[in-house]
């Protein structure tokens, strides 16, 4: 059995300041870092126990080489570095029977998730697919159905998992922390979460057969919300956008992974707009 | 009579380095260069007004797109000011113009004896395609201007910019403001030459603008793009409708020249974030 883990780290325990996840931070980082990575490394500890041979662990927080390998198996693989076509989601394939999201934040504008954001805050104010508000969760998830893999667990604090739960309900959702507004949290200790997050994997396991993937029906219909009049300028460069405001556009296709691509480089062409003319 | 006027800033008399054209690290020789820029441009327009042009657009199309000195221009006239414009170089390009001028333009990145050649951007594109053409910032630009039906009539700079524009377009008048040697250096006329150079081609080219012709591209438009990286191709088969034709290449075809066109400021703005 193949298990596909997407390691996020706001919604690390204790993760409260954007210093803590900043590989750029020399203080406060290379602590979170190696609590994100045993975190990582409880939930792989769980999927193991619940029978799990194979797993795939991507790297999917800010330039993608935060876990530290020493404090992994040495039976996984990891893709790390950045950019990578499909960024978060980046090596899913139909042979994964499920996928873990652990360390996952709020979507931008949640209130009451810390670092709440849907992968760029400077660039996307929000994002919908077929008219359902999207968070990096449900975004990858989606990504994940077209490869018919379902999403059994994610970890993080309480207003992003139970957003997650709301729209996939068999996904089995671990609490590490309650944020209080953007930049304060109750939380476990890392201790504490990692032992939830294990029993947590080895749940979301037992359980796979309730399980189901989550996929858009085509045609598929993205709309994106910018954060600043100027993101929008940009994105609506490319083929096929549509603008329908000074801060949206539209872009619309058959299938959910020309979507998912088209958001991914709308953000990253968008946020080139950010750097002062 | 509707006149166009598209200026850059390498193909003015005397620059032959960066530093001389950089507004965003303005370097004390910028500021010599800017004033020698706007006075070519005036005198463009001026001999464009001598041979009947009356009413004339000006696009500030270099670096940051807000070179021009305002205070050394006609005071009748309009400017665009500003990048980030969707049609760049050529913004508010429309029908109603009878014809365009390229002034201080600059050789295609790659091209030999060019001063300062890039196109566009030349930490990204390697070379420039369309329908097969390879394409200068003076091709790539026409064809917009062929899209609305508006005739290049004059451009001004380097011998190279003005022999590589006229192989493309024969109907197009040159002013040959300098002798490139390489990419750094020039064998230049002096600004006041160079301007009436140009204030004398300019009348000439606005008094001959019926022999002129649109550049046009037949549809479906093929752009393709060599890009200087790999990384930079990896990013920009991203944009929907581009295919990878190679480790360092891209390709996009669409039918009309507007959408083509903004493609390629999408690329260079995208590939220039890695």
């Amino acid at each position: 059995m193949k298990l596909y883990v997407s390691a996020d780290m706001e919604g690390t325990a204790g993760v409260s300041s954007w210093r803590q996840v900043d590989p750029n931070d020399t203080h406060e980082y290379p602590l979170y870092r190696r609590y994100m990575t045993r975190e990582v490394r409880a939930a792989i500890d769980g999927a193991r126990a619940a029978g799990v041979a194979d797993v795939t662990i991507n790297d999917s927080h800010w330039d993608k080489r935060n876990l530290l390998w020493d404090e992994l198996p040495n039976d996984v693989r990891m893709i790390t570095g950045t950019p990578k076509p499909l960024s978060m989601v980046q090596g899913i394939a139909s042979d994964f029977s499920g996928a873990f999201f652990t360390g996952y934040h709020g979507m931008a504008g949640d209130a009451d998730a810390v670092l709440s954001h849907t992968y760029s805050p400077e660039t996307i104010y929000n994002i919908s697919v077929n008219g359902v508000p999207c968070s990096e969760a449900l975004l990858n998830a989606a990504m994940l159905g077209i490869y018919g893999v379902p999403l059994l667990m994610i970890t993080g604090d309480r207003a992003t998992v139970e957003a997650t739960k709301k729209q996939l309900p068999w996904v089995t959702a671990v609490v590490v922390k309650e944020s209080i507004g953007y930049n304060a949290v109750n939380t476990l200790t890392p201790a504490a979460a990692c032992d939830a997050i294990r029993v947590g994997a080895q749940n979301a396991l037992r359980r796979i057969a309730e399980a189901k993937p989550f996929t858009f029906e085509p045609p598929v219909e993205l709309i994106i919300e910018t954060a600043r009049v100027e993101n929008a300028d940009f994105i609506e460069l490319m083929p096929g956008f549509e603008r329908l405001g000074g801060r949206t556009v539209r872009y619309v296709a058959s299938e959910y992974s020309a979507i998912f691509r088209a958001f991914l480089v709308a953000t990253r062409l968008g946020g080139a707009a950010n750097v002062p003319s | 009579m509707r006149l166009y006027i598209s200026c850059d800033m390498e193909g003015v008399a005397g620059v032959t380095s960066w530093e001389q054209v950089d507004a965003r690290k303005p370097h004390h020789e910028y500021t010599i260069y800017r004033r020698y820029y706007t006075q070519e441009v005036r005198a463009a327009i001026d001999g464009a007004r001598d041979a009947g042009a009356n009413d004339i657009l000006v696009n500030d199309a270099h670096g940051p797109m807000r070179n021009l000195l305002f205070d050394e221009l006609p005071d009748d006239i309009r400017v665009i000011f500003g990048n980030r414009k969707p049609y760049s170089m050529v913004q508010d390009i429309e029908a109603s113009f009878n014809g365009a001028f390229f002034v201080g333009y600059h050789g295609a990145i790659g091209d030999a004896n060019a001063v300062l050649c890039h196109t566009y951007t030349p930490s990204v594109i390697y070379d420039a395609y369309l329908n097969g053409v390879r394409c200068s910032e003076a091709t790539l630009n026409a064809g917009l201007l062929g899209y609305y039906g508006v005739p290049l009539l004059l451009v001004t700079g380097d011998r190279t910019t003005v022999e590589g524009t006229r192989r493309q377009m024969p109907w197009v008048r040159g002013a040959i403001i300098k002798e490139s040697i390489g990419n750094f250096a020039a064998d230049t006329i002096s600004p006041i030459a160079a301007q009436r150079l140009i204030r004398d081609t300019a009348r000439d080219a606005i008094a001959n603008a019926s022999t002129a012709k649109p550049l046009v591209f037949a549809p479906p438009i093929s752009l393709d793009i060599q890009l200087y990286k790999t990384e930079q191709a990896d990013i920009v088969e991203m944009i929907p409708g581009f295919t990878r034709t190679g480790t360092r290449s891209v390709r996009f075809i669409h039918d009309d020249f507007r959408t083509v066109f903004k493609a390629f400021v999408a690329t260079f703005r995208l590939a220039a974030t890695i």
